[in-house]
This record gives structure tokens, C-alpha cells and sequence, in this order.
């Protein structure tokens, strides 16, 4: 799968296929919007809460790491406060 | 913690994650009739409150286990609870963000389902009827009404 061709499926065909195949690489909330972030293959997905787990308010995908920054500036936060 | 009556059943909840814990609480909610929550932020405090229920307390109708949680880890409860002779046949859910297969392995090797938490609140519905399933036929009609 690229993300060409997953940008070419509907939501929830999107989100089964996360569902079966995404691999979980964390969680963080920014401005109260929760979200969760996976890779499927050589991509990225974020999805964007307004209700967590229920109501989404964007999904965001990308080929770039850079993705994955707040999610480890979030970590190590987490980690210098402990 | 409150006091379990005999009108209801008992399930046990273990997440580290506070978004987890409210959207199962709250999806459960439909079944409050018959079904009360117990929620635990992880492993050793659900194994403790599910070794000290006394042989008056029915044992819970589901277990549900988050994998990463700390002190305990949903694996390693579920390894405990089989090895406790009351909660040895006790339907338990691993509830995960994991898709590993070794999990799912592990899962089935201690007769307990896997379930992959959900992205949406359609799978919400889908997987909050799932989890209900894994209790027993007389709990679940009763539950389901």
C-alpha cells in the first residue's frame, strides 16, 4: 500500500485497513484535540480527535518523519518531568 | 468502590490510558441496567482486586486488559488471573492497540480474546457488542435485553 493509494479510499476503508494493519506509534493532545498516530507500510497516519476514538476531525498522512516530532517532543517531556 | 449487588454483573477494566477508560465506561453505559464497571489504572491493582473478591462476590462476567500498562502488563495479568483457580475460566479480553500476531497467540493460548481498540465510533459500536460477546450465553441475554 502507498499513500497514494490509500489517499484514493474512503474514510472508513481507511480506517479498516489501520484497524487490521496500522502499527500504533502513539498518542498526544494538542489544543484538547487528542490524536493517535500510525504507520502502515513506508507512511504515516494521524488522526485527529474531536471526540477521542469517536469523532474525528481530520486524518492527516505523510511519507516524512517529521511526522512523528510532537509525538517524541511530547516523550521526552513526559520523560524530563519524571 | 461500591458494593456489588446481585442485581448486576461485574466487569473489570484495566487501562493506564484515562481516554481508554471513559470511552469503554461510557460506551458500556447502555448496559448499566445489568452492568457495572470496575476500572483499574493497571495490572497489579485489577489482580489484587480480582484475588481478594471473597467466595460470597461473584467473579466478574468479562475481564477486559489493556497490554501496555505499567506495574503489570495485561500479559502478564492474564497469565495470573489463568493461574487463579476462581478466575481460571473467567472470559477475558485482551483490548490493544497491538495488531502483533505473537499477542494474538498469547491471547488464544490463555483462552482470552484480542481485540484491537477502535478509530471511530462505529467501530466503538461494533467492538463494544464484540466484548459483550465473549461473556457467558445467560449473561449476555440478560445483559443485551
Amino acid at each position: 500500500m502507498t499513500l497514494e493509494t490509500f489517499l484514493t479510499l474512503t474514510e472508513d476503508e481507511q480506517l479498516a485497513l489501520l484497524t487490521e494493519n496500522g502499527i500504533y506509534i502513539g498518542k498526544r493532545t494538542d489544543r484538547l484535540l487528542p490524536s493517535i498516530l500510525y504507520q502502515l507500510d513506508s507512511f504515516y497516519v494521524e488522526i485527529v480527535y474531536r471526540k477521542y476514538r469517536r469523532y474525528i476531525w481530520v486524518i492527516n498522512c505523510s511519507n516524512s518523519t517529521a511526522i512523528l516530532d510532537p509525538y517524541l517532543d511530547q516523550v521526552e517531556s513526559v520523560i524530563q518531568v519524571n | 468502590m461500591s458494593k456489588f449487588t446481585d442485581q448486576e454483573y461485574l466487569v473489570v477494566y484495566a487501562d493506564d490510558d484515562p481516554d481508554d477508560l471513559e470511552l469503554l465506561t461510557e460506551s458500556f453505559r447502555q448496559f448499566a441496567s445489568h452492568l457495572r464497571v470496575e476500572i483499574f489504572r493497571d495490572g497489579v491493582s485489577a489482580l489484587s482486586y480480582l484475588l481478594n473478591l471473597s467466595a460470597l462476590e461473584p467473579v466478574p462476567c468479562l475481564i477486559i486488559l489493556d497490554i501496555n500498562m505499567p506495574r503489570l502488563d495485561g500479559k502478564e495479568c492474564l497469565k495470573k488471573i489463568r493461574d487463579a483457580d476462581r478466575l481460571q475460566d473467567v472470559p477475558v479480553v485482551l483490548f490493544t492497540t497491538s495488531i502483533s500476531d505473537r499477542d494474538k497467540e498469547f491471547a488464544a493460548r490463555h483462552n482470552a480474546g484480542f481485540i484491537t481498540k477502535p478509530l471511530s465510533s462505529s467501530q466503538m459500536e461494533i467492538i463494544t457488542h464484540e466484548l459483550i460477546g465473549h461473556c457467558a450465553d445467560d449473561v449476555r441475554k440478560i445483559i443485551s435485553r
